[in-house]
């Protein structure tokens, strides 16, 4: 569904991503482990088109996308869910979903779309008048996901869902990731609560300093001993 | 001089709605492209020459000279987003020069003007009837511009309220690049918030052209007054431009009755100042922590 090759990102002259490769097959939770800086944030926006890579290739559908301008990609299936939400803080909640659904396809099936995120997310139902500023960090997670879903996407970029939440939140953010898995979306999710979070997916990617270290499923990161040392801390 | 007094008020109210238009375009321009439209009194100068020229000269009637000079603007506003704001984002100009380069903009707005027009002035000969309640007098222009400019505020407040792509403009104003991951084309919305800021001002000309005449140098003021009104309420915050528009309109009003215009201009301006140094962030602004 997603296939990168060789995919170099620079910010200014400052290499990002050195040779980065890495794919998502449909219906696919796949997730980025790596240390702070190790350029997992900067690959997602590259695939969302906020950044642009100097090369390398980014298919999605059998199509080039490295090119295309941010508000294309999301009409093509690719939603993103930045660090912290980035909600739309003087928006409501329901204006802030209604927003997720811009794109000319989303809009005629916004109606069906938003009512089944609000029997997912029963909490969104009940405030949303409320503005987004006023929400809990877990809620404010919560719609940050659902408005993306209002886009009716096929993959979804998640970039660290639990950061800045307290434990017991995380749990629960990480329980709609998996009812989302479970609803046959495919995503790609960087998460700092590894050990959690590859309990919920079915590949891995190690990337240190900009570049892919190692590649497996789910089982082989858990039982690898460097990953458990560096990253599980067991 | 109660009687003086209360005129004056009034007066301000009336003055005060067309302001809060004016100082919303600006608003709304700061908000989306964020760019301040020094210039912007100015393409209300441009609006009341067109709709002149198209009256007077031309011989069309006012209603339709007014109508004519929306499209007009609203391409001078696709222009300007062209040639100079869509340059100046792409460079990544920093504040000043954006500033300056706006500021010149009304030189070469305001020399255009004399060069086409003269430095006469140039005035629609229509006098509207005064309606008297008592001792308080009205001047029907006053009045229509005064409940036209609220229609539109009115108008304006649905369509950012209730459309798509009204919730597009607001989502860019508080976060573009989330905006841009919910599939907005920014280009495109800063080219649509142009049009509009430009059609906006040919409406505010229309409701000017039976109430003043036009200069060359007649935009400056309103451009002063536009910015004074937005940073009152706090940048891009319309429901405060929308407030500061009556203090600033009732202020002027009745220190011009009092003393004279020019007092009420500088009044106009310690108010400024003083907010800056009181509360920066403006009435309803809010505090920028990042």
């Amino acid at each position: 569904m997603l296939e990168i090759q060789n995919l170099n990102v620079y910010y200014g002259e400052f290499q990002v991503l050195f040779n980065v490769s890495l794919r998502v097959s449909e219906g696919e939770t796949v997730i980025t482990v790596g240390p702070n800086g190790a350029g997992k944030s900067t690959l997602l926006k590259t695939i969302s088109g906020l950044l642009q890579a100097r090369s390398g290739t980014i298919t999605f559908l059998g199509k080039p996308i490295e090119h295309l301008p941010a508000h294309e990609i999301v009409e093509l299936g690719i939603t993103h869910v930045p660090e912290g939400g980035r909600l739309f803080p003087q928006l409501s909640v329901y204006e802030n979903l209604k927003v997720g659904s811009y794109l000319k396809r989303a809009r005629s099936e916004a109606a069906a779309t938003l009512k089944e995120i609000y029997r997912l997310f029963p909490i969104l139902d009940e405030r949303k008048k409320q503005l987004a500023d006023t929400m809990s960090g877990g809620e404010r997670q919560m719609l940050a996901i659902a408005r993306c879903l209002m886009s009716r996407p096929r993959l979804i970029l998640l970039d660290e869902p639990s950061s800045g939440l307290a434990p017991r939140v995380v749990t629960r953010v990480l329980e709609f990731v998996h009812q989302i898995k479970a609803q046959g979306y495919a995503i790609l999710m960087v998460e700092q609560n590894v050990r959690k979070a590859l309990r919920l997916s079915d590949r891995a990617y190690l990337m240190e300093s900009g570049r892919v270290h190692k590649e497996g499923n789910q089982q082989s990161f858990l039982e690898d001993p460097y990953i458990r040392k560096a990253y599980i801390g067991l | 001089m109660l009687e003086l007094l209360l005129n004056a008020a009034i007066n301000g109210v009336l003055l005060g709605g067309v302001l809060a238009l004016l100082a919303f375009g600006m608003n709304l321009i700061f908000g989306v492209v964020k760019i301040i439209h020094m210039a912007y009194g100015q393409c209300v100068m441009l609006g009341l020459y067109f709709i002149y020229t198209l009256a007077v000269p031309l011989g069309l009637p006012l209603i339709l000279a007014c109508i004519i000079s929306l499209p007009l603007m609203g391409i001078v506003g696709i222009a300007l987003q062209g040639l100079v704001i869509s340059p100046l984002l792409t460079a990544k100009a920093n504040p000043l020069t954006q500033l300056l380069a706006l500021a010149g903009l009304t030189i070469v707005f305001e020399n255009l003007a004399q060069v086409i027009w003269g430095a006469d002035l140039r005035g629609i000969n229509v006098q509207l009837p005064v309606i008297h309640f008592g001792s308080i007098f009205l001047r029907t222009s006053n009045l229509i511009a005064f409940v036209g400019a609220l229609l539109t505020l009115l108008g304006l407040y649905m369509f950012l309220n209730r459309t798509y792509l009204g919730l597009a403009i607001r989502s860019i104003a508080q976060d573009l690049d989330s905006a841009r991951l919910m599939g907005i084309n920014p280009r495109a919305v800063y080219y649509l918030t142009m049009a509009a800021g430009g059609i906006l001002t040919a409406l505010i000309a229309a409701f000017f052209s039976p109430i003043y005449a036009v200069h060359p140098h007649f935009g400056g003021s309103f451009t002063m007054m536009a910015f004074i009104i937005v940073v009152l309420g706090g940048m891009g915050n319309l429901l405060g431009g929308f407030i500061g528009a009556f203090i600033i309109g009732i202020v002027t009003s009745l220190s011009a009755a009092l003393t004279s215009t020019e007092i009420a201009d500088i009044l106009a301006l310690v108010i400024f100042i003083a907010v800056i140094l009181v509360r920066p962030q403006g009435l309803l602004g809010i505090r920028v922590t990042k």
